[in-house]
């Protein structure tokens, strides 16, 4: 048995060796969605709010076809396009969701796994409060009582990874706050900004920045799920919205599984890259916590 | 002694940040008198809007100062009254509500709970034996797809296969039905619920199953000619479910935030559907309520993971 063990360690040395076919694939998937999100309005696509009413067809939603590649929604608008449309949101808030908790969480975290004492105490304090909440609930919490803008569901959702990502930054600058270069720098006389900034801040970067990708597909699946209860953005195509649309009467799930099952592929795809390429770049630069 | 006194203390600290965090956010945040009136809140200049809305006031006591209003509120949730609900009558009261509407939700996330460990335990077992193999392999990649799958969309699936196509599972919750089938009802939610956390909980302890078989005392246990399944059970999995049991604690969370996508597309009326109607509806003594429910029994149960920690290992305590 132990053996066997020892083959899968080997299989550990050589994944982190490199990164391998199926993370290119995923940063493959994650780029052509990027694209997507990015260029949509110049994307020869139908347009998403048009009626492509067929009379011939009888009445709506329609099957995918050559002409509507993933079928139509009951008031017979393209599945596609619309589909193509909401990675737009759902992408934009996820990605600056999972900016605003790095850049908010991550100094908070590492300024106070630096300089400990009172700042350190109160920062774990209001991390372990807003841990307290499970995330969806308090998500649910704060986009009720808001304007409903891409602006803010992302810092909402920025706010909750604010969190995880702050104890991870703390963590990882306490490793090394206490190495050798950074008490040599600290013997030449160098700033504590001059610290944090040059020798703490490289070193905390990179196993933070690989969880980057996971704290993304969070965010992604915190969105989608917010649409889908009709709590994201208000104006606009979202995946989760579309899957409501298309599963909310169980008729329409049953007469058109189509409408929900398209963009859930997308989602899962989506939301598996970015969680497959995450979980290799961790291993990659072998960061042990995984708490995100 | 003084480590749980420490601990309790501390929890308690929390649920009131928890609480005021809630309280503030809600009455900062939004307009509860606009919730109990209506477009009546804004008419300021008719005479009978005015008495309205001062009678309002009076009745849900929003003439006082903020701090006042949170005391008064704090000390009849502690009571276990959580107010009325904001509607011209004020019926029912919330604390109804909730006692009608938590039972279903924790039998939901009880089950779901069951269901992924009762998943994970068999799976890790077999899995972990068999470390590197392609039945691994393959296992871990269906793994990271049930993660990778969102609960509402794995809700819809479930929904579509077993209940519209397959027609083995019922669509929808019915309340008046014997609790018989209501439980039998449940088992697509909780699924949906327990499914991705299995997931979770058979990456982790797989990983530590494989750890403990490196042990000396499990090469030991074999060169005693002990059969694999015997060492695998008795030997392997008590020692590796250290972190698998907090992690099952903590998964709690999850479990809440997933019974609100689940209550919602299976119908089920519990508190996580109605969080969401009443965050639509903007009623928020009932947001408040469930709300600190949920954070209460989140910060309870990491208190108790933490207490069953330092029963397992002492070391913790210090």
């Amino acid at each position: 048995m132990s053996v066997v063990a020892n083959n899968a360690g080997d299989e550990a040395a050589v994944a982190r060796k490199k990164l391998g076919f199926g993370f290119w694939l995923c940063v493959g998937w994650l780029g052509l969605m990027l694209f997507v999100a990015v260029f949509t309005p110049l994307l020869p696509l139908k347009s998403p709010t048009a009626n492509f009413l067929d009379s011939s067809q009888g009445r709506p939603p329609y099957a995918p076809s050559w002409k509507h590649w993933f079928g139509t929604d009951k008031d017979a608008r393209d599945v596609f396009s619309r589909t193509l449309h909401g990675a737009r949101i759902s992408l934009t808030v996820g990605f600056s969701a999972i900016t605003a908790g790095f850049l908010i969480g991550g100094t908070v975290g590492v300024i106070s796994g630096y300089f400990r004492g009172w700042i350190d105490r109160v920062s774990s304090f209001v991390f372990v409060v807003l841990l307290s909440f499970p995330s969806l609930v308090l998500a649910i919490l704060l986009t009720s009582l808001i304007e409903r803008s891409l602006l803010t569901v992302s810092l909402v959702l920025g706010l909750l990874s604010i969190a995880p990502v702050g104890r991870l930054a703390r963590a990882a600058t306490l490793q090394y706050s206490d190495r050798e270069f950074v008490l040599a720098a600290r013997q030449i006389g160098a700033k504590d900004r001059h610290i944090i900034i040059k020798e703490i801040l490289p070193n905390v970067a990179i196993p933070m920045s690989s969880l980057a990708l996971l704290g993304m597909a969070v965010a992604v699946v915190a969105e989608g799920g917010l649409s889908f209860l009709g709590l994201s953005v208000e104006k606009g195509i979202t995946w989760g919205g579309l899957i409501q649309l298309g599963s909310d009467a169980s008729k329409t799930l049953e007469k058109a599984p189509w409408i929900s099952f398209f963009p859930i592929l997308m989602l899962f795809l989506t939301v598996l890259s970015l969680n497959f390429a995450g979980d290799r770049l961790r291993t990659f630069f072998d960061v042990k916590e995984m708490t995100l | 002694m003084r480590y749980y006194v420490q601990r309790v203390a501390l929890a308690i600290l929390l649920l009131l940040a928890v609480s005021m965090l809630t309280f503030g956010a809600l009455n900062v945040l939004g307009d509860p008198l606009f919730n109990i009136l209506g477009p009546v809140a804004g008419d300021v200049n008719n005479p009978d809007s005015i008495k309205m809305i001062e009678v309002a006031k009076r009745e849900f006591s929003l003439d006082r100062p903020l701090p006042v209003r949170y005391a008064l509120w704090l000390s009849d949730f502690v009571r276990g009254d959580f107010g009325v609900t904001f509607s011209s009558t004020g019926q029912p009261p919330v604390s109804g509500v909730i006692s009608e509407r938590l039972p279903r939700t924790v039998t939901l996330v009880a089950m779901a709970q069951m269901f992924a460990i009762l998943i994970s335990i068999p799976w890790a077992l077999i899995t972990a034996s068999r470390a590197g193999k392609v039945s691994d392999r393959i296992s871990t990649l269906n793994a990271f797809f049930l993660v990778a799958m969102p609960n509402f969309a794995l809700a819809v699936i479930l929904k579509y296969v077993f209940s519209i196509k397959l027609g083995w599972m019922p669509l929808t919750f019915v309340a008046d039905d014997p609790w018989r089938s209501r439980l039998f009802q449940m088992i697509l939610p909780a699924l949906t619920i327990g499914l991705p956390v299995a997931a979770v909980y058979q990456r982790l302890l797989r990983t530590d199953i494989i750890t403990t078989l490196q042990q000396d005392f499990i090469l030991l246990a074999r060169t005693k000619g002990l059969s694999r399944t015997r060492i695998l059970l008795v030997h392997a999995l008590r020692p590796s479910l250290f972190s698998f049991i907090t992690v099952v604690g903590l998964n709690t969370g999850a479990l809440i935030g997933g019974s609100i996508v689940s209550e919602t597309v299976f119908r089920i009326p519990g508190i996580g559907s109605t969080l969401v109607e009443s965050v639509l509806r903007n009623d928020f003594p009932v947001v408040l309520a469930i709300v600190m429910i949920v954070a209460s029994s989140f910060v309870i149960i990491n208190l108790l993971v933490d207490f069953a920690y330092t029963l397992i290992d002492p070391r913790v305590r210090r």
